[in-house]
């Protein structure tokens, strides 16, 4: 079971602006292998939607200018011309985004919309189309799967739409979803049931899930493994119990002490990591955490850009001091 | 395909029909298609039927509108003239459509060079006074009812253009779009399938005000000599005829003046009335009316 779908190595994303070439994702590398759970956390900014977006071929180039390599089932993706990649978006990789209520275009029905990839990607028509719509819904537990289909989006909630959302990219068959926030802008109970819908999916479909968000709540809720971004690179990639058992960067453990913890005796002050993440145009030459981290040492990581060392197991930091595993 | 389009179509025409102004419009346009398909029928008189003796006489029972200065009845000249106004317009208003919105779907859409070249070439169009490029046109073409159609058909082109590229520059930031391409869906199936609906309601109003517009350019170039020729009448043409008999006989000038204010009005509420009714958001008012969930 644990052939790898997806390879990312060293992807790099780039961005001529006028103020300069704004690297906005530098060098990231993941494998993501079937019915795994990859959650890459990190702030706003911190590139990790447009990693995702250059991996689905979703980034006008230019202005962008994507390297590296995006290896599907040992397929190279970045060379393939539009017409094959578009064969593999919507059909192998799927992905739902951050906004229900603009995701879903407003003058066609629900129905239209779950059945146009159907027809485009699996060649069905009609009753078949029709039918395979209907368990869709149901099985992203829409009531009165049939009536719905004929309702617009603006009769939705946002939930519901967002379960909409999540039956079109399950329309093919995808093995690789990519969800980019998608439950941000949802309530926190419609959060839990979506996140709670995509984990008893995936074990039903067996598909992999690439899920980008900044909620550590949904990542400790929904993910088998961990990358933290920021600034443009992983700083630490690691199982989720030990990501948040023993945090090895200092941003990732900064960024778990800016949680506040139920149960815990509250800390008269919570703890928020000083400053702003950097100017993509201005990157620092060192670790782009370096000028606000506690334990930099103001030579080395300032200079040296750390490399992602394993620290054990999965476990890794790309870090020139990570910290010791508390005890 | 499951789509419903009787529906969508449906529900725009029940909103439509609410607003009162719409509706008023709506007849009269109804009827001036009828009079335009059988005012020639069922005219009084020939439209070049000379009555000297009754020439310059007010109207009357014998003559509605009264008699122009050949004696020919006003009355049935306005009645004819009503087709080629409306043909003018709808086939001055389809070319300008026909042209600019395919431009400013692919301008808007691919954007870069394409775009610029294309809306610079709007630019160009849109730059002069409409019934100034109008008359150049015409100058080139030479006057008559054919020509004057591509001259206005090209006069209101750029408007169609900006006004297509302008929505789809909005309507292609959408996050479905790229949920669309997400999806695999090609180009040509994004910009006919889910960008053109969405920016049809602008176009669709802006149809209904050009076509107001265009038959207003038709009275003024055949006011001036270079649209319908003469002995044909054309509202504007009577207008103009009508100019030098204005303090014997203003009926000769009042009565297709009124025909054609009558007309703009009643495609300006139509039009309004579209803008509401194509309005996705209005839709939910009918429907939450309508059905309960």
């Amino acid at each position: 079971m644990n052939d790898a779908i997806l390879e990312v190595r060293d992807l790099t994303v780039r961005f001529g602006t006028k103020r300069g070439v704004a690297h906005v994702v530098n060098g990231i590398s993941y494998t993501i292998n079937r019915g795994e759970t990859l959650a890459i956390v990190g702030e706003s900014g911190s590139g990790k939607s447009v990693g995702v977006l250059a991996l689905m071929g979703l980034l006008p180039q230019p202005p962008a200018l994507v390297t590296g390599s995006v290896r599907y089932h040992g397929r190279e993706l970045l060379d393939l011309p539009p017409r094959e990649w578009r064969s593999i978006r919507g059909k192998g990789m799927a992905m739902i985004f951050q906004d229900p209520m603009a995701s879903l275009n407003p003058v066609r029905t629900i129905g239209y919309q779950l059945i146009e990839p159907m027809e485009h990607h699996l060649r069905l028509k009609g009753k078949a189309a029709q039918n395979r719509a209907t368990d869709l819904l149901d099985l992203v537990g829409i009531p009165s799967p049939k009536e719905r289909l004929k309702n617009y989006p603006h009769q939705m909630s946002g939930g519901m739409r967002q379960r909409v959302m999540i039956a079109m990219g399950l329309a093919c068959d995808p093995d690789v979803l990519v969800a980019d926030e998608a439950t941000t802008a949802l309530d926190v109970t419609t959060q839990a049931q979506i996140v709670e819908l995509v984990g008893r999916l995936q074990e039903k479909i067996g598909m992999a899930v690439i899920w980008i968000t900044h909620d550590l709540g949904v990542v400790a809720g929904i993910a088998d493994r961990v990358h933290v971004m920021y600034g443009g690179r992983f700083m630490e990639q690691a199982s989720v119990d030990n990501l948040f058992a023993t945090p090895r960067h200092p941003y990732t453990r900064a960024l778990l002490g800016s949680i506040p913890k139920p149960g815990k005796e509250r800390p008269a002050k919570l703890m928020t990591i000083a400053g702003m993440p950097p100017d993509p145009v201005l990157m620092p030459a060192g670790c782009p955490f370096a000028p606000r981290c506690a334990h930099a040492d103001g030579a080395r990581c300032d200079d040296t850009i750390p490399q992602m060392e394993s620290l054990g197991g999965t476990h890794g930091a790309a870090c020139h001091y990570p910290l010791e595993a508390k005890s | 395909m499951n789509e419903k389009p009787t529906s969508r179509t449906r529900e725009t025409l029940q909103i439509l029909l609410a607003n009162r102004l719409a509706v008023v419009g709506l007849c009269v346009l109804a009827l001036l298609v009828v009079v335009g398909v059988i005012g020639e029928a069922v005219a009084p008189y020939g439209i070049n039927d000379i009555d000297i003796a009754n020439r310059l006489t007010g109207p009357s029972g014998a003559h509605w509108f009264g008699t122009d200065e050949l004696g020919r009845d006003v009355f049935t000249r306005v009645l004819v003239a009503a087709r080629v106004s409306l043909q003018v317009g709808f086939i001055a208003v389809g070319f300008a459509l026909a042209v600019g919105v395919p431009v400013g779907l692919v301008a808007g859409y691919y954007r870069g060079t394409i775009d610029a070249v294309l809306m610079r070439i709007m630019d160009v169009l849109f730059s002069f006074p409409a019934i100034l490029l109008a008359i150049a046109i015409l100058a080139v073409l030479g006057p008559g009812i054919g020509n004057a159609m591509i001259a206005i058909g090209l006069v209101y082109t750029p408007i169609f253009a900006r006004i297509t590229r302008g929505s789809v520059l909005v309507v292609s930031e959408e996050v479905y779009i790229r949920a669309a391409r997400s999806l695999g869906a090609r180009d040509g199936r994004i910009i006919l399938r889910h960008i053109l609906p969405n920016v049809l309601a602008p176009i669709i109003v802006q149809t209904t005000l050009s076509l107001a517009f265009a038959i207003l350019s038709e009275a003024a170039l055949s006011f001036l000599g270079l649209g319908v020729q003469p002995p044909n009448p054309a509202w504007g043409r009577m207008l103009a005829e009508g100019r030098n008999f204005f303090q014997q006989a203003p009926w000769m000038g009042i009565f297709p003046g009124v025909a054609i204010l009558v007309t703009v009005v009643a495609f300006n509420f139509v039009g309004d009335g579209l803008r509401d009714a194509l309005d996705p958001k209005q839709k939910s008012v009918i429907e939450s009316r309508g059905q309960s969930v």
